[in-house]
This record gives C-alpha cells, structure tokens and sequence, in this order.
C-alpha cells in the first residue's frame, strides 16, 4: 500500500508544479502586456479599454486563475504540504486581487476615460501580481530543493522574473509622471519619485538577480539568464515598438556586461564578499537597465523638459551622466541591503 | 598575481561598459538630428456666399509632408461661437483620436509648447489629433456650418507637429496670430439676410 501511494504523491506534486507554473507565466504574460501597454499609451494614447495589450494582459490573468486552481485542487492530496501552504495562500489571495480588478478597470475606463499609471485598479492590479507571483515562485523553488535536479534550476529563473517585473510596475507607479488624468492628478511629488526611484529599482535588482544566484546555489549563468531576459522582455515591450528609438536596441544590450561580470564575481571568485560586489555592480546600472521611460522621473527634478515619444531617448542621454553622478552611491547602499534581504528571503524559502 | 587577474579583467568589461553607457553611445545617439515634421492643410469651402438659413460644407485635407511625427494636431477656431453648437455638423473624420469640442475660457495650449504655457479660449474650438502622425499620413476632416446670423461668418484653421522642433513644425508659417499666440489661416463666408 506504502509503495501504491508513493507514485501518487509524486505526480500530485508535479501537479502543483503545474499550477506554480502557470501562476508565474500568466503573471509574467500580465506584466509583458503591462509593459507594452505603458508604450502604448505613450505612442498612440489610446481612448478604449479593449486593445491588443490588455487582451495580453487578461491572457495572463486567466492563465494564472487556472494555475491556482490546478493548485489548491491538488494541495491537499500532497505528501509533506505544510511548506506549499504559504504558496498556495498567496496564489488564491492575489488571484482574487488581480481578478477584482479587472471590473474595477472597466468601471474607472468608462467612468473617468484614460487612467494614468497610478490608478486604484491598477494598484489592485500590482498587488494582485506581486502576491500571485511570489505564491508561484515559493512553490517552484520548493520543487528545485527538493527535486535537486539541474533543469529545476530553471524553476528559479520562471519563479523571480515576474517578481521582479510586477514590483519595477509598483515601483514605476510611484515614480513615472503618468497618473496626470482629466479627473485625477495621481502623478507623485517630482523629488519624492526621484528618490523612490534612487533607491528602490537598485534594491529589487539586486534582490531578485542575488536571491536567483543563492536560490540555485551560485550557478553561473543564472544571473545572466534573469537579467537577459528581463532586458529582452523591456527591450521588446518598451524599446522597439517605438520606431525613433529601435536603434537604442545596442545601447540597451550592452547591460549584459554587468550581468555576466557579476555572475562571475558571485559564481566563481571565492571572495569573502562577492555577492556584495556583484549586487553593487548590478545596483549601479538601475538607470540604463531601466530605459527609457526612467528617464520621465529624473527630467521632472533636472531639466523640466516637455517629453514627446520621439524625444525620449535625446533627453534620457542628456541626463544620463548627472543621473549616473547623483545616483551612484545612494544606488550601491539600495543593492547592498538588497543584497542582505535576500539571503533572509533565500534562506526562508529553502527552510520552509 | 593569478588571484588578481580575474578581478582586473571583471574592472575592465565594466571600465568598458560605463565608457560605451556613458560616452559612446549618449553622443552617437545625441548627434543624431531628431525628425522633423511638416503639418499642411488644404481647406475647400462650399460656398462663400449664402443665405441666413443656408448651410456650407468645409473639407479639410491636412497631412504631414515631413518626417516622423509623435502628434498631428488640427485646431479649427469658430471666433463668433462661445460652444460648439448644432450650428456645426461634423461629417467625416479620418483621425485616429476623437474630436474635442473646446470652449471658451478654456485652458489650452499656447506658443506652440504643446500644453507647458497655457491660456484661455476666446472662442470655440474643435481640436482633433492623429497619434502618431507618419510621413505622408493625411486625414480629412468635415464638416456643415448653418450660421444663426448674417454678416461675415470667420473659421481659423492650424495644424501642429509634435515635436515642434521648428517654424516648419506649424501651418501656417506666417500670417494672423489667433489668442493662443499660434499662426491661423483665415476663411471667411458671407451670410446674407
């Protein structure tokens, strides 16, 4: 009976897998289509809510309803759930999030029109996404340490970057100037969005490419993988449906040279203090890792341009060595304490 | 020596890419001269003369003969209206974005500056805009007039490229200078008792 059952838990896990899975990768179609909708708005202004990034968008949210689905169907019949509860909590309550704002959306598009960024739908939205993805990402990561096995590494990478995208989307909420509307002006303070930005896009890059670097146990190309394809996703959402910027397309994948320095100095230099050095390198770069529309928060402080989409990339390079100035320490101090975070958060995960 | 060599070819790569991220590229990508479009417009009226009671019908052609625009903006200035009344009876328009009906003492505008200096209306405005606005995009706009009154019955066209990058970004170059500080041309019918 004892050996009957064993084949039965074991594919009730790959189930819940399944369900994390699905979680992440609809959570990350959610934050593709939110990062194309942004551009979007930028380029064309659209006045309707149905349109070709909001169809992605609600693809994504779909996907991850079945995926918590699929996962607290099969929970209970898993051997050792205790340490997937935590997951599966997060996934049913974001998913209810994320789901209660799609009719809040509606209802503020066809009340107020266009909605800037920061919006009460687009909150729920984030937070929705944010709790979703990290329910996803403990299930995952509990599949890689307890299955061992190379490939569920990859497990790591599916986990954190939608993390990593749906908290740059909260952090984008605070700092961009874009929640300025005809009913509501939600576009915050100029100076305060300049430090919320200072000191938050380093933190979380560093805490997601460092916690992906300890989760897999300091496997090269993990660091590089994660922040590869982040810069694919932002490169083809943000950077080149913008025709006067896809030539920016080189300047933008020369970000892979801190990504892979880092991952080397983390994964194979035995210094007592690597990832420290690497989280610093990778923190530092937050301003050219987030191009362009990084570029709207610090114009508001330094320059006060007007910003039209054919201008972007001419004022994001005007100001691109006095942010790089200003930034720097502030930016290093973010990582370094994004760097401490995510051994605690690591460390949890794996002892759940 | 041996331990010191991985770290130095790691401060290298990065020498590199802040030279490349910092350097390079912002002044390749800087000495590149941003596009500069064209507005033009083609007005036809139906009629310059009319009776009280008649109507007139007004096409406007307007099109973008320069380079890559972010915004084509057509303004058609009604100085004897304070609203958009149903005096007006739009037709046909080929514009992406809808219509606005602006009144007056309406905050608009002005100079040229897209919305970063602002003024009041002293008239009636329709504004519609094309997002983006492509090389040789053009877009019609109609619409029927029947005046409530007789006399000389006066519409102000312009049209505007954002990025207003030169004088070439507005038509009409020159001429009369409506509230907003901006070149209008001006097109009159007579309406007769």
């Amino acid at each position: 009976m004892e050996l009957d059952s064993k084949p039965i838990i074991q594919k009730s896990r790959r189930v819940f897998l399944l369900g994390n899975l699905l979680m992440s990768l609809g959570i990350l179609l959610v934050t593709v289509g939110g990062s194309w909708d942004i551009t979007n708005h930028v380029l064309n202004k659209p006045e309707s809510f149905v349109s070709i990034p909001h169809g992605v968008m609600y693809s994504g949210v779909a996907m991850s309803l079945i995926g918590t689905v699929i996962s607290f169907a099969i929970w209970h019949k898993i051997e050792n759930k205790k340490s997937l509860k935590i997951s599966l909590k997060l996934g049913v309550i974001g998913i209810i999030v994320l789901i209660g704002a799609g009719p809040i959306d509606f209802f503020w598009h066809s009340t107020f029109g266009l909605d800037g960024l920061l919006s009460p739908p687009h909150m729920s939205l984030i937070f929705g996404m944010i709790l979703t993805s990290v329910g996803g990402m403990v299930g995952l990561v509990r599949y890689h340490v307890i299955s061992k096995s190379k490939i569920s590494k990859f497990l790591i990478i599916v986990g954190l970057l939608p993390i990593w995208l749906a908290s740059s989307g909260l952090i984008s909420s605070l700092s961009l100037p874009f929640s300025n509307t005809d009913f509501f002006n939600f576009n915050p303070e100029p100076v305060t969005a300049l430090m919320v930005a200072t000191l938050c896009y380093p933190f979380l890059i560093s805490l997601i490419l460092i916690s992906a670097s300890r989760l897999s146990k300091n496997k090269f190309g993990i660091i590089s993988l994660t922040g590869g394809l982040f810069l694919a996703i932002y490169g083809s959402t943000a950077i080149l449906p913008n025709v006067t910027m896809s030539e920016t397309i080189l300047f933008y994948s020369t970000n892979l040279i801190p990504l892979i320095v880092s991952d080397y100095i983390i994964s194979k230099l035995n210094y007592k203090h690597a990832k420290y050095i690497g989280a610093g390198i990778l923190g530092s770069t937050f301003y050219m890792f987030y191009y362009p529309y990084i570029m709207y928060t610090y114009n508001e402080v330094l320059l006060g341009k007007l910003v039209s989409p054919s201008l972007i990339y001419s004022i994001y390079f005007e100001l691109i060595i006095q942010v790089f100035l200003i930034t720097l320490i502030p930016a290093i101090i973010a990582a370094f304490a994004g760097c401490y975070f995510s051994k605690r958060v690591s460390d949890k995960i794996e002892n759940l | 020596m041996k331990k010191f060599f991985p770290i130095s070819i790691a401060s290298v790569l990065i020498g590199v890419y802040l030279v490349l991220s910092l350097v390079v590229f912002p002044s390749f990508y800087l000495s590149k001269e941003i596009p500069n479009p064209q507005p033009y417009f083609d007005v036809k009226i139906s009629n310059l003369s009319i009776l009280l009671g008649e109507s007139f019908d007004v096409n406007i052609f307007s099109k973008n003969i320069g380079e890559y625009g972010d915004i084509h903006i057509l303004s058609i200035g009604f100085p004897s209206l304070d609203k958009i009344t149903d005096e007006i009876k739009l037709n046909n328009s080929d514009f992406n974005h809808q219509y606005n009906f602006i009144e007056k003492n309406t905050l608009v505008g002005s100079n040229y500056t897209a919305g970063d200096q602002k003024v009041e209306t002293q008239y009636a405005l329709i504004e519609v805009m094309n997002r983006p606005s492509p090389p040789n995009g053009s877009y019609d706009f109609q619409f029927s007039v029947t005046p409530k009154n007789t006399g000389l019955y006066e519409i102000y066209v312009k049209a505007i490229e954002i990025p207003h990058t030169s004088n070439l970004s507005h038509f009409p170059h020159q001429g009369m200078l409506d509230p907003q500080s901006e070149y209008v041309e001006v097109y009159s019918v007579i309406v007769n008792p």
